[in-house]
């Protein structure tokens, strides 16, 4: 029966919290997945940078006495058609594709997320219409209405982006649009209110940064579907238009005839194509995990 | 259950007028010439314009254009191409059947394929099995449909000539196109060597465009699944003395087909937008590469209807899910 | 022989990034026809135990990691799984906490209850419906033959949990597992759930464990408690003994922790100071140290074993007769049990925990105070 001193004593505190994005950060540097798509992005994204300065040849120079020829010393990855060197073309695709992508899907979430954040923050009639805009959008499936948007506007690569991304907008649209709906309801938005929050604060302070993290994923994975759209588009004959412009889905018709004869001029854009999906989808999947707070590592 | 239903049909109805608002403003508000400098290309002369419009109508007030553009549409003319003036509607009637064999098999080939790896993914969740369908899965959505579909063309056609590459039937067997479906043909024909053959043409094709909706149908099961199996009612079937057979498919399986099901419908969707891709791959002679055809002869008259034709379908499987869906619910069907 | 005799079950949980040590060497009887109440806080192992008993532990990390269940004889750790199932339903039932989560809701009663008879009888479709809307009348379910075809989210919550009841009653099994019956329900219907499973368990002479962690659900049902800490059985006694005269430290502060009718106007609460425990840590000396007003140096490393309270030659563990047992270093006497906190000299209440233990680094300093209310507590 001895007396206890009240001496304190304080153990090692947990792992300190860098906040919501912090800790995220940490959670997806040791997803293993998400880094092989941070690795595989990162090769797409230097390959479209340094283009210029890592190609071994001009992308629209070719000799056509050398066409179709299989990869070889000179060219690692052989040459198209004409005779130009097809490392040089994928490479410079890539710059393509990662412009292209990169603007369309940024354009479709902002499009989108202003679209979502006045109908989930107004609400009423507004609402309603601008959901019904929505639906009308939505009702044409997939890389279809990107396909009509390039028929009525004709080639070329704003076209592209605006045809890509106002087919994703709708999905941002009504991304945002149900996390702020749900957010208004939710006990800590309505405690924040009674305290006295309201209005913008309470928008950009509580609800966005909840509002944000679905986006953040839907948007890397989206643009891992930009870059096989805009394929897709090239790939149909609505690409750039310009025959100079070394463009991955293009590649792929030019090549198709000589599937038999020169089966590398469909493999090597397809699998710069398939890298580069795979890598956001990756480092998307990477992201929803480790953005969900609720989720204990 | 009655009134879900006829809501659901009112809503989707403004959609479509929405949508063929938009689309007849497409054909009359094309950027740069208007439809008749597009399409008379050089020879377009002002006298030439001016006839083509008034041939087409298009020099009356847009409202009444829109008026009878929409009368048309209800009498079920979709207008004519104006590469070789052929109604929209016999065409499409001829084409469509190639494009539903595609979708169907694709679907099956989905579906088939993707609910049991789903399963078996969530049966030993994290497992090495599961690990080889989450692979799987990753390059089922990352693959382009004409990646892929180049791909199987080059190993299983070209170096392997196991399977053919191009289009429905082997056009030497002579099958007449009676149904428009070649495997139906096929079999009316009553040649198994035809119907082989078709289905063979089939293969391909099916797995190309069905390999983004095998990604998501095994990846819906699997999280279906699992997170099913952890539902207390799972556990009291489990207490009750249920063998693990009966757990699996009253239990498990009967709540989690609902989001299955879901997803699958909204598939279809994509699989319609996806054959266009397909369909120029396999140089399949369906309605998505009669889209492409379209837009290459700047028949835009074709492009308004088969987009609107697309939606329309679109929108009908969308709300067949939705009342099913409500159907196969109970928590919706008895509220 | 007890029907059911838990001896030192040990179980863990076991995930890649750690092992949760949730059963710690728990031993226990009940008799045919009793009742038995299991008390004890969240995460003090009361569920998993019975889950153990039932082997209904989630899979692949929760295990059995030692000890027996003997049930009637049969020790329920070592069968075939098939065996296990056997029991399941027909011997053994367990009713569970969340009614609506409880119960599929693509099923109609009808057929969960048709199916729980047929898994366990040979008896055909109109027999086993006839027995459904029989059970369905003994738990005052009115209309039960109507009542059969509807989905469990067109009943009420009371009356989805006599469903379960009836469920798990139908095959009059020997004992009946009732985890937290009635945490999910309203004051009001409470009371009525319980009354039912009350009657008829006494009508069929059914044991019961009853988990719960309100002290108010207990003492009217119950005819001995054991009350669980950190895995541990801390204290068992009949239920009059139990409130009469606690002696376990915890025992006596959640006794403390509900207002009582009878004090005094001006006296106040004595909560348990400190958080429960880590479970993620193997289990060093008493559990309850490092919130006990009564702890000794000792208690730090040495765990103590379940011992009766006055020594005697035989220890009944079941019955009206059974001994008082409990694993305490230094039990409250009968004035500071009633009092609530220690009154002897060296004892200081509200105290922080001290370092002297060298391997137990839980010790937190968190001045962290836990009213622990325990839900819907009747008024004694």
């Amino acid at each position: 029966m001895t007396a206890l001193e009240p001496t304190i004593v304080v153990r090692a505190a947990p792992r300190a919290s860098r906040g919501l994005w912090g800790d995220a950060w940490q959670r997806l540097l040791r997803n293993g997945p998400a880094l092989v798509g941070l690795v595989c992005i990162a090769i797409f994204v230097v390959g479209a940078v340094l283009a210029p300065y890592i190609a071994p040849y001009d992308p629209t120079v070719g000799n056509l006495a050398q066409g179709r020829q299989g990869p070889s010393a000179a060219h690692l990855m052989g040459t198209d058609l004409l005779g130009r060197d097809e490392l040089t073309r994928v490479l410079y695709g890539a710059r393509i594709s990662l412009t292209v992508g990169v603007i369309a899907v940024f354009f479709g979430l902002v499009f989108g997320s202003v679209i979502g954040a006045v109908a989930g923050g107004v609400g009423g009639r507004v609402d309603t219409v601008l959901m019904r805009i929505v639906d009308v959008l939505l009702a044409v499936p997939g890389i279809l209405l990107a396909i009509g948007i390039v028929a009525w506007l004709g080639h070329g690569e704003l076209q592209i982006m605006l045809a890509v991304g106002v087919s994703y907008a709708p999905i941002f649209a009504r991304l945002l649009r149900g996390s702020l709906l749900a957010l208004r309801e939710s006990d800590f938005v309505i405690a924040a209110r009674s305290i006295g929050a309201s209005g913008p604060r309470l928008l950009l302070r509580h609800m966005l940064p909840n509002a944000l993290t679905p986006l953040i994923v839907q948007a890397t994975l989206a643009l891992a579907t930009a870059i096989i759209d805009v394929a897709g588009l090239g790939f149909l004959g609505l690409g750039p238009g310009d025959p100079r412009i070394a463009e991955w889905g293009e590649m792929l018709t030019d090549s198709a005839r000589f599937l038999q004869s020169a089966p590398h001029l469909i493999f090597f854009p397809g699998a710069a194509i398939v890298i580069s999906a795979i890598g956001f989808n990756l480092l998307g999947d990477g992201l929803r995990e480790s953005l969900d707070p609720r989720l204990k590592r | 259950m009655l009134r879900f239903i006829v809501r659901r049909v009112l809503s989707a109805i403004p959609v479509l007028f929405g949508l063929s608002v938009i689309l007849f403003g497409f054909l009359h508000v094309l950027p740069g010439a208007g439809p008749a400098e597009a399409i008379l290309g050089q020879h377009a002369t002002p006298q030439l314009v001016a006839q083509f419009n008034h041939d087409f109508g298009l020099d009356r007030p847009l409202y009444e254009q829109y008026l009878g553009y929409l009368g048309r549409l209800f009498r079920g003319d979709f207008g004519s191409s104006v590469v070789d003036g052929r109604a929209v509607s016999s065409v499409f009637l001829v084409r469509f059947p190639a494009t539903i064999e595609l979708t169907v098999g694709a679907l099956i080939f989905a579906v088939g394929l993707g609910i049991p790896l789903g399963r078996l993914a969530a049966r030993h969740p994290n497992g090495w099995v599961d690990g080889l369908v989450t692979v799987i899965s990753l390059f089922g959505i990352s693959i382009p449909i004409f990646v892929l579909g180049y791909t199987l063309v080059f190993v299983f056609g070209v170096t392997l000539h196991w399977l053919p590459a191009i289009g429905q039937l082997d056009p030497r067997l002579r099958v007449d196109p009676v149904t428009h479906f070649a495997i139906v043909d096929a079999i009316l024909s009553g040649r198994p060597n035809a119907v082989v053959d078709a289905v063979a043409h089939l293969i391909l094709p099916s797995i190309a465009l069905g390999s983004i909706p095998l990604a998501i149908v095994t990846r819906i099961t699997r999280a279906s699944v699992i997170d099913v199996s952890n539902e207390d009612y799972v556990r009291t079937a489990r207490a009750k003395g249920l063998s693990e057979g009966r757990v699996d498919s009253r239990h498990i399986m009967r709540n989690a087909w609902l989001p299955v099901t879901t997803v699958i419908g909204l598939q279809v969707g994509g699989l319609l937008a996806g054959a266009v891709l397909t369909e120029t791959v396999f140089s399949w002679n369906g309605v998505g590469s009669w889209v492409v055809a379209a837009i290459q002869n700047h028949d835009y008259v074709v492009v308004q209807s088969l987009i609107l034709i697309f939606a329309t379908i679109f929108l009908l499987v969308n709300l067949v899910v939705d009342i099913g869906y409500a159907f196969l619910n109970p928590r919706i069907r008895y509220s | 022989m007890a029907l059911l005799e838990i001896d030192d079950l040990v179980v863990r949980f076991r995930t890649h990034d750690a092992t949760i040590h949730a059963v710690n060497g728990v031993s226990f009887d009940i008799d045919a026809g009793e009742t038995l109440g299991l008390v004890g806080e969240s995460g003090c192992g009361k569920s998993v135990t019975n889950l153990a008993v039932m082997r209904l532990l989630p899979r692949p990390a929760g295990r059995i990691e030692g000890g027996s269940v003997r049930f009637e004889g049969i020790d329920l750790t070592r069968i075939a799984e098939a065996d296990m199932r056997d029991i399941r339903g027909k011997d053994i039932a367990m009713i569970f906490q969340d009614p609506m989560t409880s119960l599929n809701p693509v099923l109609t009663v009808e057929e969960q209850m048709v199916e729980t008879i047929q898994a366990h009888r040979r008896v055909g479709s109109a027999a086993a419906r006839a027995r459904a809307v029989e059970l369905l009348g003994m738990v005052g379910i009115p209309e039960p033959a109507s009542r059969l075809r509807n989905f469990p989210h067109q009943f009420s919550g009371g009356m989805r949990q006599r469903v379960m009841i009836a469920m798990a009653l139908a095959l009059e099994p020997k004992l009946l597992i009732a985890d937290e019956p009635t945490t999910a329900l309203d004051v009001t219907i409470q009371a009525q759930v319980l009354e039912v499973l009350q009657r008829l368990t006494a009508e069929r002479g059914t044991a019961v464990i009853l988990i719960t962690h309100d002290l108010g659900v207990v003492a009217g049902m119950t005819r001995r408690i054991n009350v669980m800490y950190a895995g541990f059985v801390v204290e068992t006694a009949t239920t009059p003994e139990l409130f009469a005269a606690p002696r376990h430290p915890y025992t006596v502060g959640l006794l403390h922790s509900i207002p009582r009718l009878d004090e005094r106007e001006d006296s106040s609460l004595v909560p348990i100071e400190g958080t429960p425990p880590d479970l993620r840590r193997a289990p060093v000396g008493c559990p309850f140290a490092p919130r006990c007003a009564w702890r000794l140096p000792r208690c730090w490393d040495e765990n103590p074993s379940l011992l009766p309270f006055v020594p005697t030659e035989r220890v009944t563990t079941t019955g009206p007769g059974a001994t008082h047992r409990l694993a305490c270093w230094n039990p409250a006497t009968a004035e500071e049990a009633r009092a609530g906190r220690p009154l002897r000299e060296g004892f200081v209440t509200a105290s922080l925990p001290s370092p002297s233990s060298p391997g137990d680094a839980a010790a937190e300093a968190e001045d962290v105070v836990e009213f622990e209310t325990p839900q819907g507590g009747t008024d004694r």
